[in-house]
């Protein structure tokens, strides 16, 4: 339905530019296509809309957002990895689509280093470790290393499922510290924080917006941040890099791409449009309640960065054994 | 007490209160907005949740964005009015086409559409409509005034209790046969087999989908319950033109007349009951409610073949069951700020969208958002029945539209159903492929719904049972120890026992006869 509302709008705003005979003006005229890899209503959906909201009103043409879920994002990217470099069509990946699944499927339907052109970095968020508070006593990293060697029963990670970033964090924790922790993985933060609550697992590595809030109320005790800096939404919780494992740095990320061979000035004007938005007090305001820190990076940056990433996350996913053969 | 009645009050100050809006030609005129928002979004998921395959969390995802231009509190109430919308007009479909449109309304076919084509389509609606209504009010109350330690009982369910409640479920769907038990469990087999399809979610091993992409999150619900219904009713009556019993039969009448009333009266309640306890459990517990009162008011029923051939107490049950369920699947969200399952995980991302942030103390943040909400969910149902009744008499008269005409129109709006969910083409073509299966099915008289039943809980009682073996190193001693486990898992015996009896028995009885 909503589909073919968005191709009825698209076909309108068509029909009325052609009247104009303008078609042929600057970048865009007609509206543009932003894929959103997931469902509506989760991180990645929220800062396109709000991203999407903003580029409507400043370009002067609808970003319409279009929800394509399915296979870890990879069904979306692909779609736009396969559309018409003509600016019209964006995607918005993660930390999923464009550094971790190409590590994790054997059979990747795209490229994330050679099929896209950077367009602008939308926001990092960091992962937060949580504990349970009743099974677990430790209150920093310290303890709590020293507690699941000493314990003979060895603490559960819980997860949202295999592979995702709150997954692959943990991993990272696991590898870094030597420690043996059993993976329990559930469909999707929700199911995961209920038993973390509830005491049926121990820990989580969870994306900071979902368990925020759990943590402020004593539900959770939070020992510490995925990223390399402190998170300004708790700023009186340690990164890992702090409690005793230089060099921790797992965190998700968002960013706009565009099919490869994108013009490279649609390319810059979009970076410059989204970066404006960004800086701007309402979305600054928007993305630090969600735990979103905005990285102002070029295009060129971007892509440097998914490179940085795609290394990363592939030396992760090979030494935890999580790949999907 | 005072406390409770001074929060309904403010709760329902927000849900009537006018609001200054800025209308393009009037001005500023105060309106009761949210009182408005509440009736468009139960009339447009009324609409919308129509549509064959489109259930509540395929409405919300595709009308989400509408709700985005108001504030958090009308925008919230709109969405919610969308999921009571829209979870009706899937029992509507369920009724009228045979197409159930998620989960909780397959139990609906069975004795919704029976009714139908006794000509009792009009009772069955308006039953399920009232059914609604009342486990709605009910539910509303019960979340004002107990929904805060409730939350406790969403905490207790772990993997191992969800597993054995799993179990439980599969042996409601053993007692809900209509015929051979066997013929039942085979099929249940068949949907837990169906349910293995896709991404293994511990390992990600690929399983079954032959290296189909579309296949890796596995089968989706609405397209098997599409071709197996929907497609395999229409094949069904296409094969025996002379007896389209949908059409030819009277229409009859068009609201429950007393006595239907009272024979629904008891299950009503029951469903209310059992519905509500179970939507409080994480992870889609609200699943089962319809089954589980399917089950009691065959196993009560003075004559239980009547189940299966338009038994309104069949109707009456699980309809109440399901919007129980719907309206307390609330508790975790509001209580705790977690969803429960797919369509609560939708309204926390559009809290988030309009700035709140969900979790423990959303109550005391923002307490008119908390009550307005509860309020609303109350006025949604009233606006339910308000809408629907009414319509009780249009959808029924599309009853009387030749079935050549008919026909064609279903396939198309299943079409158009299922394709705006995902996108995919291929999801057209397995309602196509589940609709030549469904077909076999009933030509070798193997029931669908049992399949289906299988197909969902499979997927639950096998993840669950991994988690548990998980977290238990592997000790099957876990689904014992664990006190709540134990005792769903002795339920199910002693189910599985009842219904097992009576055909060992009849057996031992026609070994007799023969003698």
């Amino acid at each position: 339905m909503k589909r073919l509302v968005s191709a009825a709008i698209g076909v309108a705003a068509l029909l009325g530019l052609s009247a104009a005979a303008s078609a042929q003006g600057a970048y865009p005229n007609r509206p543009v296509r932003v894929v959103v890899p997931f469902a509506a209503g989760g991180t990645t959906d929220i800062f396109a809309r709000l991203i999407a909201d903003k580029l409507s009103q400043s370009l002067g043409q609808q970003f319409i957002i279009d929800n394509r879920g399915g296979a870890g994002g990879n069904i979306g990217a692909d779609a736009v990895a396969k559309s018409p470099p003509d600016g019209y069509t964006l995607v918005m990946g993660t930390v999923g689509t464009h550094a971790i699944n190409a590590s994790l499927y054997s059979k990747m339907p795209y490229d994330p280093l050679n099929d896209f052109e950077g367009v602008a970095f939308a926001a990092g968020v960091p992962n937060l470790m949580v504990v349970n508070p009743k099974n677990v006593k430790a209150t920093n990293v310290k303890d709590f290393i020293a507690e699941a060697k000493s314990s003979t029963k060895k603490f559960n990670m819980a997860s949202s499922g295999n592979g995702t970033s709150i997954h692959l964090s943990g991993e990272l924790f696991k590898q870094m510290t030597g420690i043996e922790m059993p993976h329990v993985p559930y469909r999707g933060s929700g199911p995961a924080i209920n038993d973390l609550v509830g005491g049926q697992v121990d820990v989580m590595f969870d994306n900071l917006p979902s368990s925020i809030e759990q943590a402020k109320a004593g539900n959770l005790r939070a020992l510490a941040v995925t990223s390399s800096r402190r998170s300004p939404a708790l700023p009186d919780v340690p990164t890992l890099d702090e409690s005793g494992l230089p060099g921790f740095e797992a965190s998700s990320w968002f960013a706009l791409f565009a099919p490869k061979g994108t013009p490279p000035d649609i390319l810059n004007k979009l970076n410059a449009e989204v970066r404006k938005a960004l800086e701007g007090e309402d979305l600054k305001r928007r993305f630090a309640e969600l735990g979103g820190e905005i990285r102002p990076m070029s295009p060129a940056e971007l892509m440097a960065y998914v490179r940085a990433e795609h290394a990363k996350w592939a030396q992760v996913v090979k030494a935890s054994g999580a790949k999907l053969d | 007490m005072g406390d409770l009645i001074a929060n309904l009050g403010l709760g329902f100050g927000t849900v009537f209160g006018l609001i200054p809006v800025d209308i393009p030609g009037l001005g500023v005129v105060p309106i009761p907005l949210n009182i408005l928002l509440c009736f468009v979004g139960c009339l447009v998921g009324t609409l919308v949740g129509v549509l064959p395959g489109v259930g509540p969390v395929a409405s919300i995802a595709m009308l989400l964005p509408i709700t985005f231009k108001f504030d958090p509190t009308g925008a919230l109430i709109m969405l919610a009015g969308i999921y009571y919308g829209a979870q009706y007009g899937g029992s509507t479909t369920a009724i009228l086409v045979n197409i159930p449109g998620e989960a909780t309304s397959v139990v609906t076919t069975l004795d919704g559409h029976q009714m139908a084509r006794r000509g009792r389509a009009g009772v069955a609606l308006g039953i399920a409509a009232i059914g609604s209504f009342f486990a709605g009010c009910v539910a509303t109350v019960f979340i004002a005034a107990v929904g805060a330690p409730l939350t406790r009982l969403a905490l207790i369910f772990g993997p191992a209790e969800y597993f054995s409640l799993m179990v439980m479920g599969l042996v409601f769907a053993v007692v809900l046969a209509r015929g051979s038990i066997l013929r039942a469990i085979a099929m249940i087999l068949v949907g837990i087999l169906f349910s293995t399809v896709g991404t293994d979610l511990e390992t990600g091993q690929e399983r079954m989908t032959f290296g189909m992409q579309f296949l890796s999150d596995g089968i989706d619900f609405a397209v098997l319950a599409m071709g197996l219904f929907g497609v395999a009713e229409i094949l069904r009556n296409l094969d025996h033109t002379e007896v389209r019993d949908v059409v030819k039969q009277a229409i009859g009448r068009l609201l429950p007349s007393m006595q239907d009333m009272k024979d629904s009266a008891k299950p009503i309640l029951r469903g209310t009951f059992i519905g509500g306890i179970l939507g409080i459990l994480p992870g889609n517990g609200a699943v089962l409610g319809p089954f589980a009162s399917y089950t009691i008011e065959k196993k009560l029923a003075k004559d239980p073949r009547r189940f299966g051939q338009g038994a309104i107490e069949g109707v009456a049950g699980p309809e109440s069951a399901n919007n129980a369920g719907a309206q307390t699947s609330f508790i975790p969200l509001l209580t705790l700020g977690i969803p429960p399952n797919a369509v609560m995980a939708l309204m926390v991302g559009a809290m988030t969208i309009h700035g709140i942030v969900p979790g423990p103390q959303v109550m005391t943040k923002n307490p008119s958002l908390f009550w307005g909400m509860i309020a609303s969910m109350w006025v949604g149902n009233l606006m339910l029945l308000i809408i629907n009744l009414p319509m009780i008499g249009l959808w029924v008269r599309l009853l009387k539209v030749p079935y050549r005409l008919m026909f064609p129109a279903i396939l198309m709006f299943c079409s158009i159903g299922i394709y705006s969910i995902n996108s995919l083409p291929t999801d057209v073509f397995f309602i196509g492929l589940f609709g030549l299966i469904g077909y076999a099915l009933i030509k070798f008289g193997f029931e669908p719904a049992p399949l289906l039943l299988g197909f969902v809980l499979g997927k639950l009682m096998e993840e669950n049972l991994r988690r548990a073996l998980i977290i238990s190193r592997g000790d099957m001693m876990t689904f014992i120890e664990r006190p709540v486990s134990a005792v769903l898992l002795v339920i199910a015996i002693v189910m599985l026992a009842l219904a097992l009896l009576p055909s060992i028995r009849k057996s031992r009885e026609e070994v007799f006869v023969d003698d």
